[in-house]
């Protein structure tokens, strides 16, 4: 079941808050409520912490991380890292990384298997990224878009693109990553995707905005809930088309 | 998306309020004070003004009406259809053009009349003019009182149209009155529409909303329909005819096979039949309501040639089910089928629009081709499997949950203002204890561990071992041996000097009267307690020796008369003679004494010194800021001085 919920009256919880396999950050705000959306759904599995980076708390947009490790920017502080580390489990990897485009958020998109990054990231990130997070690593775009961490979202069971990708860079990146992708918004029609919607294997929450069909389509590409995946082009085409055109 | 919404209309008074407004507007906002001796081109520009004024906001208010109230023309064909239905467009369109022709006039009227005020050639012809400029206005607005009335009531009426979209998806529902249409609206929809057994219980347009396929869907409840031509209509039943003219929707018609709404079968049969032409290319399904009382079967047995009438509309390929808002059988059948249809017909028009072609792609679920042999799993944690499993069984069995967590939202709400967020809480360490741990690993910037001595216990303890050995030794024994007698008495004199010094001091702070201020000895008029007797003998008693006293500050003594100047010494004489009147001259007033006002003098100069050498003119210099002023030097002298005219 996925969650609506809201950051103090924003609805572009991802920019605050990061979802993996292995643990939550969550940015610091001036209540619990946030937090304790997540606290609710989670914290019996996995921890959920948190934590600014550079004292921001738009931590989504400036950490990358999965299962396996975390990244976060240079302008991290050594006592966030240190608080970063006494929160994560063991076996999540941390590290800090010199990277020119310090939003890592914006420019890595990946799940525990795959991760497409921005074209002119430093090879040594790219290096980074594949020993500390495991996974293979691709530069490409999202619909002609070089910011991937913002215009895509991706789990281990699927993935949602810009809603301009068009049908056949679909196939190429699902190729790529080797999960079912669909084109689709959030937040009534938000593209930015990746402020608007955070998933992991079994959870995932978004903006208050998500219109019932936005949301439906979160929850059978994601699998959050048990319509198949394929049910986008079957049983919810019809309503797709017509609240779309 | 436009949206159709007739709340946000300001009020519209009537006619004598109108004038009222205005008046009192131009009154309270425009100068009032002129008299018959200002120059002849201020009292013109004074009336003009009021008349502009005036003009201006009449014109603006009439302007406010007639954009805010909706143009036929520009709205949707059902709103402008309605809006003829209930107000009559005709009178409608004339209550507005008659406010727009009021305006004209106004507008007329005052450039007239501020042509004509140019040429007033004194204050009462000005005023006489204003006034007869001000009474036409008013005349004219006073005369549109029944159009202003009537849009009034349009206003009112307007603000309380539902709101329907005619473009989104809709469900209609018509048929003849009290055929069950509010009640299947009641069923579908939370519009809690009033259903009563009576004809026409509904009387105008009601919209709800109910969800089907993940999208929203209005459902528009319409008042019935008789069978008669559409001149002869009513305006209830028009509204009707009017939603079912222009909106593109699904529409239910309700068949009553009961006949407990008082029109016989066939009748209704023939309103279908007459308001068939307004159903093309609109999905339509045909409901027999009304199926706990009789069905179609029961009513094939009991009047056949009834049936034949329903089982013709079969022969038509109309869809003809039947249900039941008694039973709530079929309802949801009704509604599904309505959708279906209605939502199918709108995919295939747009998908034949050229935007489908731009969402084309996000119906599409790229489904990957393997690459290579990897498994890439998902990774879902065993505990939430099995709470999902749980919750599937849950579902089916209906078992309670388990207590709901105590959350920091909860703790929060909780603790109200005493609450801290805690951001060690829930640190993963190895040990327990270690999550508060005072010592920051890092502090500004630095790791405390780089700073810290591996060896630091160690050295402590070498360290102790040396303190202790030289202890042992009597490393830190005073060595009394080698003092000599005298020495050995000035320490025991000093030792009775210091525990007495400490014994007074003792005394002191019990004597201190508890939280009152410390009272000055002159008005306490306390006796005296230290006197120079008591102090020698004080001071011999603990062994000084007391004989030798010159020189020592307690031997000059004072008198007890002298106490502190009562005022501030003046430093010179100011016994300089002036005559009662005369205060301080400015340059001293307020100014706490001579001293002060030497150095304001002083520093005064030092300002003005920069200023005085590039030799400009400064704030102190004399200054005519008018040599000959106009008033002093024109016109003729009346009866008074010379200096005032």
């Amino acid at each position: 079941m996925a969650v609506r919920c809201q950051f103090e009256g924003s609805n572009d919880i991802g920019v605050f808050s990061k979802l993996t396999n292995a643990y939550c950050l969550v940015g610091i705000g001036a209540t619990a409520n946030f937090y304790s959306v997540f606290e609710e759904q989670l914290s019996e599995t996995i921890p959920v912490i948190y934590s600014s980076i550079a004292g921001c708390r738009i931590i989504g947009s400036m950490v990358a991380g999965n299962r396996h490790g975390l990244l976060v920017p240079s302008t991290t502080t050594d006592a966030e890292l240190q608080h970063l580390r006494d929160h994560l489990p063991d076996k999540v990897k941390l590290q800090r990384v010199e990277e020119r485009l310090s939003a890592l958020g914006n420019v890595v998109v990946c799940n525990d298997y795959v991760a497409l990054v921005h074209p002119d990231i430093d090879r040594e990130t790219e290096e980074t990224i594949h020993d500390i997070l495991q996974v293979e690593v691709f530069r490409h775009t999202v619909g002609n878009n070089v910011l991937v961490g913002s215009y895509a979202v991706l789990s281990n069971q699927g993935g949602l693109v810009h809603p301009a990708t068009p049908t056949q860079e679909q196939d190429e990146l699902s190729m790529l990553l080797q999960v079912p992708l669909v084109a689709g918004t959030v937040n009534r029609g938000s593209n930015a995707l990746s402020a608007g919607l955070i998933v992991n294997d079994w959870a995932a929450f978004c903006g208050f905005d998500t219109t019932a069909t936005e949301l439906n389509v979160v929850e059978s590409i994601f699998k959050i809930s048990d319509t198949p995946q394929t049910a986008i082009t079957t049983t919810m085409r019809k309503a797709l088309i017509d609240s779309l055109a | 998306m436009s949206t159709y919404n007739f709340k946000k209309i300001s009020t519209v008074p009537a006619s004598k309020d109108f004038v009222d407004i205005i008046l009192s507007r131009t009154q309270r906002k425009t100068p009032t004070v002129i008299h018959k001796n200002y120059k002849i081109s201020r009292i013109r520009r004074f009336y003009m003004r009021k008349v502009k004024f005036t003009q201006q906001n009449f014109h603006d208010k009439l302007t406010t009406i007639l954009t805010e109230f909706p143009k036929l023309s520009d709205l949707h064909p059902f709103y402008a259809d309605l809006l003829n239905t209930l107000y009559n467009k005709d009178h409608y369109k004339l209550s507005l053009g008659q406010l727009n022709i009021a305006r004209h006039l106004i507008d007329k009227v005052a450039s007239d009349y501020t042509k004509l005020l140019k040429y007033g050639d004194s204050l009462y012809r000005c005023k006489m003019l204003k006034r007869a400029a001000m009474g036409r206005m008013v005349t004219v607005m006073k005369k549109q009182g029944p159009p202003l009335k009537y849009l009034e009531e349009v206003r009112q009426h307007l603000s309380r149209l539902p709101s329907i979209d005619p473009n989104t998806r809709t469900l209609l529902l018509c048929g003849c009155p009290n055929a069950g249409k509010s009640s299947f609206m009641n069923l579908i929809t939370r519009a809690e529409v009033e259903v009563q057994p009576y004809a026409f219980t509904t009387k105008s347009l009601y919209v709800g909303h109910t969800d089907y396929e993940y999208l929203r869907w209005q459902v528009i409840d319409t008042p019935g329909v008789l069978d008669r031509p559409f001149d002869e209509m009513n305006t209830i039943e028009l509204q009707a005819i009017t939603a079912l003219a222009h909106i593109r929707a699904a529409v239910i018609f309700f068949l009553d096979t009961s006949e407990k709404c008082g029109v016989p079968l066939d009748q209704q049969l023939c309103i279908y039949k007459s308001i068939k032409p307004l159903f093309a290319n609109k999905p339509l399904i045909v409901v027999c309501n009304k199926a706990d009382i009789i069905n179609l079967e029961q009513l094939g047995k009991e009047s056949p040639e009834k049936r034949e009438l329903v089982a013709e509309l079969e022969r038509d390929h109309v869809p003809v089910r039947q249900m039941s808002t008694i039973t709530h059988e079929g309802v949801m059948d009704v509604k599904k089928e309505a959708c279906d249809s209605l939502l199918g017909m709108r995919v295939e028009l747009k998908m034949r629009s050229r935007k489908a072609e731009s969402i084309l792609n996000r119906v599409h679920v790229a489904m990957p081709a393997p690459r290579d042999n990897k498994k890439r799993k998902p990774f879902i944690p065993a505990n939430v499997l099995k709470a999902m499993e749980n919750k599937k069984n849950a579902m089916e069995t209906e078992s309670t949950d388990k207590p709901r967590k105590k959350l920091e939202k909860d703790l929060e709400e909780e603790l109200g203002d005493d609450y801290s967020l805690d951001l060690k809480k829930y640190k993963d360490l190895m040990v327990e204890e270690w999550k508060y741990d005072k010592i920051p690993e890092l502090w500004n910037g630095f790791n405390v561990a780089d700073f810290i001595d591996p060896d630091i216990f160690k050295k402590l303890e070498e360290l102790e071992k040396d303190e202790e050995e030289r202890e042992k030794n009597g490393f830190y024994k005073p060595d009394i041996k080698e003092q000599d007698e005298a020495t050995r008495k000035i320490h025991q004199l000093a030792l009775k000097i210091r525990e007495k010094i400490k014994i007074n001091w003792i005394n002191r702070q019990l004597d201190r009267p508890g939280k009152k201020a410390v009272m000055s000895r002159v008005t306490s008029k306390r006796a005296r307690e230290r006197s120079v007797s008591r102090l020698r003998n004080e001071f011999s008693e603990l062994g000084v020796d007391m004989s030798d006293v010159r020189g020592t500050n307690f031997t000059r003594t004072r008198s007890t008369s002298r106490g502190p100047p009562l005022k501030r010494t003046r430093l010179r004489s100011e016994a300089m003679t002036r005559s009662y009147s005369r205060g301080p001259s400015r340059d001293v007033s307020g100014v706490r004494d001579v001293e002060m006002a030497d150095k304001m003098k002083k520093l005064g100069r030092k300002a003005q010194k920069e200023r005085n050498f590039a030799g400009r003119k400064g704030e102190g210099d004399r200054h005519i800021y008018d040599l000959k002023p106009k008033h002093l030097f024109s016109g003729k002298r009346g009866l008074g001085k010379t200096g005032r005219r």
